[in-house]
Parts: C-alpha cells; structure tokens; sequence
C-alpha cells in the first residue's frame, strides 16, 4: 500500500490545512466514463476528481498518473451517488442531482449541465441522495435516500413520476436487476429489497441481518452498498461484505474486509473496486484480492 | 719640414756671412768654407765620368808602379833604390790624387744626398699640403652633409594649418603677398605668428595664475570664518536640548546613536537602519497621537564601541596577541596535559565570537507587553542571531504546562514554516565548523541566540542555496522587504503566546475558557468534562497508537508543541492528543482521539471518532472566534466535549447487550444517521440549537 511521502518543504497554513482535508477524507462514490478511459471519485467535501484509468493501469504507471486529472467542486455537500450514461455524469449528493458532460469535464471551470430535487415530504432538512441508479432502456433515473423513498425521474423531461415506499429507514443503496427487471435497494433498517417497476410493488425482500454467517451485530444491520448480476449479488455494510444467489436467497461468499464496506462495482466481470473509509479507493483485480489503490 | 731645412740651412749661412767677428773661427771657416767652396765648386765642375777614368788609371799605375818596386826590389841593385823612391814618389802622388779622387766623391755623394733630401722634403712639403687639403675638403664635406641633414627645430612645433595661418594672423606677420611665393618667408610668418600667439597665450596664463591667488585668499578668508562658526553652533546645539525634549524631537539623541552606528557591522547596520526607518514609518501613520506615545518600535544599540573600534587595530598588535597567547599556551602544555581540549576550545570560543555591539529591539504590543530582542554578530561565521525575551506588564505565573511558550528558546521557533533556528543558515560555516569540531549550532543557541532565517533577512544576509557564494554582503532593500512582516508576524506571534499561557492555566483546572463572543459556537448545556491537561514530549507523541496518520503525514515535527487532554462523561473517557504548532493560530492544532468506552474507539475503527476530529481539525475556521484567532484552542476543546456528548447520546443501542443506555439522548437531533457513512449529527445549529449533519 502507498503511504505519502514526508514533505520535506516546511509546512506553511495552506500545506497543513490541505494534509488535514486529506487525513479526514472519505470517498464516497465513483463511476467509470463510457469510454472506459477515465474514472471519477467523489468524496465528502463535494468534490469531483478524474482520474485516468488508462494511464494508472498501464504498465509504465508513475507516482502522477495516480494523481487526479482535474479537481473541481461538485456540490455543496458530500456526493454520495454518481453514474454516467453515455454522455453525462450525474452525481448526486445533498439532495440534489447534477448532470455534467463527460467530453467537457475534463475542462478547467466546468459547470454542471442541469441540477434537479425530487419531491421531498420534509422541508426541515434536505434529505441526502444515496445512491443513483439509472435504466438506460427505459431512459429512466432511480434515486434512493434519505426519505426512505425510491424516485424515478425521466432523463429527458427531468420530471419525478413515481415513488416507491417500503424501506422504513433510509435507503443506502440500489442496484439493477436487467433481466427481469427489477430494483435492488438496501437500507439503515438492514434489508434488500426487490422492487418489480412495472407494477411498482415490493417483490422480494432479504433481512441479511438475520442470517449469521454475515451478521455483526456489533456493526450493526445496516446495508451500505450492493451490486447484482441479475443471478448474484453483493451487499455488505453492518454485516460482512458477502456473495448472494439471488433466487435462493443465499449467501455464498463472505469478503475478508474488516472494515464496513461503502461501495462496491462489478466492472468488466472480474475486477471490483470498493472503497472503504479512506481516501484511497481499492482495485481487485481478482475476487478476493487486492492489487493496488487510487488515491485522491 | 722643408722650411725647418731650410732654416736649417740658413743659420749657417747667416753665421758664415752674418759673423766675422770670430777670429780663428772665421778664418778656419772661411778656409773650410774655402775649401768647400773649392771643392765644391770643383766637383760642380769636373766630370764625374772622368774623375772615374783618372782613377781606373791612377789605380792602373799605382799598380804598375808597384809591380815595378815589386820587381826593382827583387831584382836588386843600386839604381833600384833611386827608381824605387821616384817611384814611390809617383806612387805618393798617386795615393794623393786618390785621396782627392776619394774626396770628391764624398762630396759628390753628399751632395747628392743633400739635393735627393732637399728635393724630398719639397715633395714631402707637398705632400702634407695635398694630405691637408685632402683633409680639409673631408671635413668640409662632412660639415655639408651635417648641415644638410640639420632638421631646424621649428620643424617640430606644430605649426597651425596654412589656411588657419592666413585666416588668423595679422596681415603685418602674415604678410601674404611675400610668403605666398617664397616657402622660407612662410615658415618665417608662421613662426612668427606661432611665437605671437605664445605670447598672448603665456599673457593669459598669468593672468589665469593671478587670478587663482586671488581666489584661494578669498577661500581661506571664508574658511577661517566658518570654523569660527563652529563652536558658536556647538554652544546653540547644547541650549536647544531642553527645547528639543519638550517639543518630542531627541535630535542629540538620535545623532549620538548614529554615531555608535557607524561601528556596526554591515548586517547589523543594515537592520539597525531599517528598523528605525519601520519606526518612524510606523510611527507617522498615526501621526494624530503624541510620537513619544506611539513608539511600538524602539531600536538602540548597546555594547561597548571601544571594543568596536580596537577590532580594527593594526594587524601586527593582533600578532603581537597571538604570538603571546601561544606564548602562554605553550607554557600551559609543558605544565598540564589536557591541553589540546583546551586549545580546541579557545578555537572554538574564536570562532563562535559575537561582536561587541549588538542591537535592540523592543516591540510592544496592544497590551502593554513588550517582546525584547537582542541582535548579535558573529564575525567569522558571518551570521546573525537573536535572543528574544517577552516582558509583560503584570507579572505571569506559569502553569506547569506552559513552560515552553514564553521561553526563549521556543517562543520565535518556526515564526515562518520550517525556520526553527537549531542550523546555521551559512553553508560556508560547516567546513569552518569541521575544523575546531563543532557538530552543530544546536549546542550553542542558548548561550549565543538562535540564527533564523529571518534574522538573516533582516540584516540584508541572503544564502543563496544552489550557487554558494564566497562573501555575502549586507543588503538593504531584502532587509526592507521583509521588516514589515516580520515585524507583524512577531507581534501576532508574542500575542498569541500570551494568550495561550493565560488559557492554558484556566485549562490546568479543568475550565475550558470560552469568551462571550464564542459562545454561540456551542449549545448551552455540556456535560462532558475536561478533566486532564498536561504537555507531551514528541517521542511519547509518536509512540501513540492513534496518531500514526498524523506523524506519517509529516504535520509532527519536533519543532511543535505536543500536549494531551482527557475528556470524561460518566465511564467514556476521550483522549486527545494536540500537536501545536509554532505557527498558532494561523495554523490549527490538530487533535486526534481515542475513546474508551465500550472498547477501545479510534479513527481506524470508527468513523465518527473520524467525523469528530474532522470537525475539530478541518472545520477549525468555524471556530477561530473574533479577530486575533486566540480562542482557537479553546473553542476546538469545547467543541470536542460536545461532540462527545453527541456522540455518547446518540449512540445506537446494542439489541445484544442488556440493559439501559448509559447516556440518555438529551441533544436534539433530526435524524441518528444520514449518508452512507451513517454519521452522527455533530454539527451545532445556532440559534435553534438542534444537531444536523454537514
């Protein structure tokens, strides 16, 4: 693992204030550009960073190809949630989403294409959004967060349709189930829910909690990440990061992660990046092992 | 020569005609002269031929008349003796004409002789006659030649041009008619000229020299009138000194100290003149308050100046003192044997010698308490040092854990980042520091005052660090540029300690002094208490199991201050390690916990000690308070103690563990849990005064 290099230039204000942001970083969420070439982190201040994949991956990587291609400030609070469609980035984080343009975020002063709130019952406090989840087929954009609600809104109108209730605390993640299809959404209250979006109702749910190959019940029950491939799926948070059969309701792997997980991809069938509460996010390259980090 | 012969000749005749009145001598000389004449006259006459034939005859007979003796004489007889003496008669007479024969031929040949000389010496005359002709016509030739090369001198002054010639001269020397057609009347005009105008320009000159006479008399006239002046200003400068002190302005003063100036060396001199020019300039800007008032800076000089000037001796007084000092240390090694230690030691006591005048400073601040620094010279390092001491109007007392705030080694530590004086700033000095066995400086900063960086720039030193140079001068305009800040950085510096020692003695008895102006910051109600406050040395900081993050990122040097609180509520208790920098409170101390409760709780294990100590270490702007920024500390302290209160409240209740909560949520809060990270609410809304997440 990369540990930073001791500055030897005397540390002034700045230099200090910049260690400290770094120490007390958390990366939230990433996502992949459509080319495949770039990857964008999100962390805790609302900052976004790109990062070159291709650069980072290659086998001539130095200390700066893992440094982020540009840095610029997305939001007003931590993003929590971003995905890319094949030619937007939408991030989303203190209750609103942002969509930026990938062909000019690498520019130096981007500004975000549209921003949009759903609906949200409570006016005390903006409800954060967690997780995104976007249907290309159907050109729709799920959202889950802090009302406990999942909202779909249409790309290209930018209007809320529906909302789907269920979860009693609020959600962390979602995830799509392509095959039939359906939504994947877990939650504080420690279940993953199926939700069937033609009909609009809950279909299946898994209390992950209550099965005790996964439970820590020090962590407590919540659900903070989850990724399907239609037949399995991953979820971890509270509980240890494990391997589900979805039709059966099994659990089949549990990850050697000793911290509770925040976010989890497939990528390309064998390579997972979770990124635990560092400022570093982790490149598996195969199931179980852990071959190098970004760092912001 | 022929006339020497021919006067020759001539006293004899004379004599002979001239002088007959010698008797014997005339007579005998007229007879030889007779006879001369006679004979002379004779051979003039006679034919040599024939007097030649008369002896080829005479001899002829002579020899026949002897043959006939010869045979008269052996044949005998009678008539023989009378044939024999007429024959010898004969043959007399013979002998006789012979003799005359003889004699005319001496003659002859004298006289040929005397013609063969006399016609010699005519031509011997004549030759001399050519040889000095010859002669004559030689050196004439040479006297022409001589005269022909002869380059007058007037071919050597630069004549004026011909045309400037008949522009300038007076028709009556130029006379052009005449000199146009003959060159030697030219020359002779212009020489002329040339004389005539070297005669008005000599004129000129004397009059220019008499002129300087009369001048330099006015000057020493003028001269001996204002040194009389002198002493008349002396007495009016010594009556204007009580005028002077009323009216604020220490003229006297301000003159005597230029004048220990002027001892200075170069880098002191140069930070003694900028720092008064700060002074004044520091002073004029709020020129609506009496100066005298006004005087946040003060700068004096102090040291002894004889000591100074006597650095500047001879070097062969030195000499003489060095010669003596070996003198006696040679005497020393015969006696003791732990000499070479000594001998090292004077060497490096040489080396690390201050000069005699330093230079003091005095800041004072707002409230009365004055920051007193001492700037020192070394001379053969050519760096600069100062020794800082903070005087304050009431007198302080110490709480245990302030000790290293106020005290001269560390109250100007790192005042810019990384500045923390313990090196020597010259990288020539570390070859003279090999020699005597000096390691570093560190050892001697107590005893000579530390040499900042910014000590350098003051007094115009700059080391450059890529081109070391051989000599570096003192120069004004670095020093300048960097008083200013300088200065303020001090002033914000010595503040800020002072109000940390009065903070941390609150801090000592478990008080955290908030001031009414922060108390908005922080809900009315904290029930968790500081308990604990005490300093840490760096390795005990290091040794830390939760502070790894902090040294691995480079923010623990040894240059900060290290200090560790105990936060308690009920059984949680919260350690806080603070590493304080130098540099509070433009840059904030940074915290990190470790709570024990329910088990052992840090950064690494639990995410919201890690949102607390972001909110405490990145949010510190937040609670910087009014304007100095001092109550940073402080606020960053309380808001650990609300922070744990949150913390302990809203901590979610084990299903597995029996019993009650220990902390009953008493804070107001929206929601436990927000975000992925589930963080609780530590962020304080004022005035409604519930908790929400950032």
């Amino acid at each position: 693992m990369e540990r930073a290099a001791q500055p030897a230039v005397p540390l002034g204000q700045m230099e200090v204030f910049q260690a400290l942001q770094r120490l007390h970083m958390t990366i939230f969420s990433q996502s992949v550009s459509p080319c495949g070439k770039f990857l964008a982190a999100g962390n805790n201040y609302g900052q976004i960073a790109i990062f070159s994949l291709s650069a980072a991956l290659s086998s001539e990587a130095k200390e700066e190809s893992k440094k982020p291609m540009v840095t610029f400030q997305a939001h007003d609070g931590p993003v929590y949630s971003m995905v890319s469609t094949d030619r937007h980035l939408l991030s989303a984080g203190d209750g609103e989403v942002k969509a930026w343009l990938w062909a000019e975020i690498l520019k130096k002063g981007c500004k975000e294409l549209w921003r949009r709130q759903p609906p949200y019952r409570t006016s005390l406090e903006v409800p954060e959004i967690n997780a995104l989840l976007l249907m290309p087929k159907e050109n729709l954009l799920i959202l889950g967060g802090g009302d406990c609600q999942l909202h779909a809104m249409d790309l290209e109108t930018g209007t809320f349709m529906w909302a789907l209730r269920g979860h009693t605390d609020y959600i962390h993640c979602l995830a799509l189930r392509e095959r039939s299809p359906e939504v994947l959404s877990g939650g504080e209250d420690g279940a993953v829910r199926l939700w069937d979006l033609r009909t609009a109702k809950e279909v299946q749910t898994i209390e992950v909690y209550k099965h005790e190959e996964c439970s820590r019940p020090h962590n407590g029950r919540w659900i903070g990440c989850l990724a399907t491939d239609s037949d399995w799926m991953v979820c971890g948070g509270g509980p240890a990061l494990t391997l589900w059969h979805l039709r059966s309701s099994t659990p089949t792997t549990v990850f050697p992660m000793r911290a509770p997980q925040k976010h989890v991809t497939f990528y390309q069938d064998l390579v997972l990046t979770a990124a635990g509460n560092s400022c570093r996010v982790d490149v598996f390259t195969n199931l179980g092992y852990r071959a190098f980090s970004l760092s912001f | 020569m022929s006339s020497e012969s021919s006067k020759k000749r001539k006293p004899k005749v004379i004599r002979s005609d001239g002088a007959p009145a010698e008797g014997k001598r005339t007579r005998s000389d007229t007879e030889q002269e007779g006879k001369y004449y006679s004979e002379e006259a004779e051979v003039d006459l006679r034919d040599p031929g024939r007097d030649y034939e008369l002896y080829k005859y005479t001899c002829q007979e002579l020899q026949r008349l002897m043959a006939e003796i010869q045979d008269l004489k052996s044949r005998g007889g009678k008539d023989a003796a009378v044939e024999i003496e007429d024959r010898r008669i004969q043959s007399c007479v013979h002998f006789m004409t012979l003799k005359k024969l003889n004699r005319l031929a001496h003659i002859r040949l004298k006289k040929g002789r005397d013609q063969t000389h006399e016609a010699k010496q005519k031509v011997d005359a004549y030759h001399l006659q050519l040889q000095n002709l010859l002669y004559e016509v030689m050196h004439l030739q040479k006297e022409i030649t001589k005269c022909l090369e002869f380059k007058s001198k007037h071919e050597e002054i630069d004549l004026v041009s011909l045309e400037e010639f008949y522009k300038e001269a007076p028709p009556d020397i130029s006379k052009a008619e005449v000199t146009m057609g003959d060159p030697h009347q030219q020359t002779l005009a212009r020489l002329d000229w040339e004389l005539e105008q070297r005669k008005r320009l000599a004129e000129k000159y004397r009059e220019c020299l008499s002129n300087k006479e009369k001048i330099l008399k006015e000057i020493e006239v003028k001269k001996e009138y204002l040194s009389s002046l002198q002493p008349r200003l002396n007495s009016i400068m010594q009556a204007s000194l009580p005028v002077q002190e009323y009216l604020f302005m220490p003229f006297d003063q301000a003159h005597k100290q230029y004048e220990t100036a002027r001892h200075l060396p170069p880098p002191l001199y140069v930070l003694f003149v900028q720092a008064t020019a700060y002074g004044q300039a520091c002073a004029h800007r709020k020129s609506s308050q009496p100066p005298r008032q006004d005087k946040t800076l003060s700068v004096a000089i102090e040291g002894s100046v004889d000591e100074a000037k006597a650095l500047f001796k001879p070097p062969e007084d030195s000499q003489d003192d060095e010669s003596d000092s070996d003198a006696e240390e040679e005497q020393t090694t015969k006696r003791r044997r732990p000499t070479l230690g000594v001998q090292l030691d004077d060497k490096r006591k040489e080396m690390l010698k201050r000069h005699p005048l330093s230079v003091l400073l005095d800041l004072k601040c707002k409230d009365g308490s004055v920051l007193h620094l001492t700037f020192h010279y070394l001379m053969n390092l050519n760096i600069m040092t100062v020794k800082a001491k903070v005087t304050t109007t009431t007198e302080l007392i110490t709480p245990i854990s302030a000790g290293d705030l106020l005290s001269p080694d560390s109250v100007l530590s790192c005042l810019y980042p990384g500045d923390h004086g313990k090196k020597t700033p010259n990288p020539a000095n570390q070859y003279q520091f090999d020699k005597v066995g000096i390691l570093t400086l560190r050892d001697y900063v107590l005893d000579l005052g530390h040499p900042y960086l910014w000590v350098q720039k003051l007094g115009g030193l700059h080391f450059p660090k890529e081109q070391p140079q051989h000599t570096v001068i003192a120069d004004h305009s670095l020093s300048a540029s960097h008083m200013e800040t300088t200065m303020k950085l001090l002033k914000t510096r010595v503040q800020s300690r002072l109000a940390l020692h009065k903070q941390f003695a609150s801090l000592e008895h478990g008080i955290v002094p908030v001031t009414s102006d922060c108390h908005h910051l922080f809900p009315a109600k904290v029930v968790s208490r500081l308990v604990k406050w005490v300093t840490i040395t760096h390795e005990d900081y290091t040794e830390l199991h939760f502070t790894k993050d902090i040294v691995e990122a480079g923010l623990a040097e040894d240059t900060n201050l290290y200090y560790m609180a105990l936060v308690e509520r009920g059984t949680a208790k919260l350690q806080a390690a603070v590493v304080l920098n130098p540099g509070y409170s433009s840059i904030p101390p940074i915290f990190q916990l470790c709570l024990n409760w329910k088990g052992e709780k840090t950064n690494n294990n639990d995410d919201n000690i890690r949102a607390m100590e972001s909110e405490v270490n990145v949010c510190y702007k937040e609670l910087c308070g009014p304007r100095p920024g001092h109550q940073l500390l402080t606020n960053q302290l309380q808001r650990l103690c609300v922070l744990l209160d949150v913390y302990l409240e809203t901590e979610s209740h084990d299903d597995s563990v029996e019993g009650p909560k220990e902390f009953p949520q008493e804070k107001m809060c929206l929601r436990l849990f927000r975000g992925p990270s589930r963080m609780k609410p530590f962020k304080y809304n004022h005035p409604q005064g519930f908790f929400s997440h950032r």
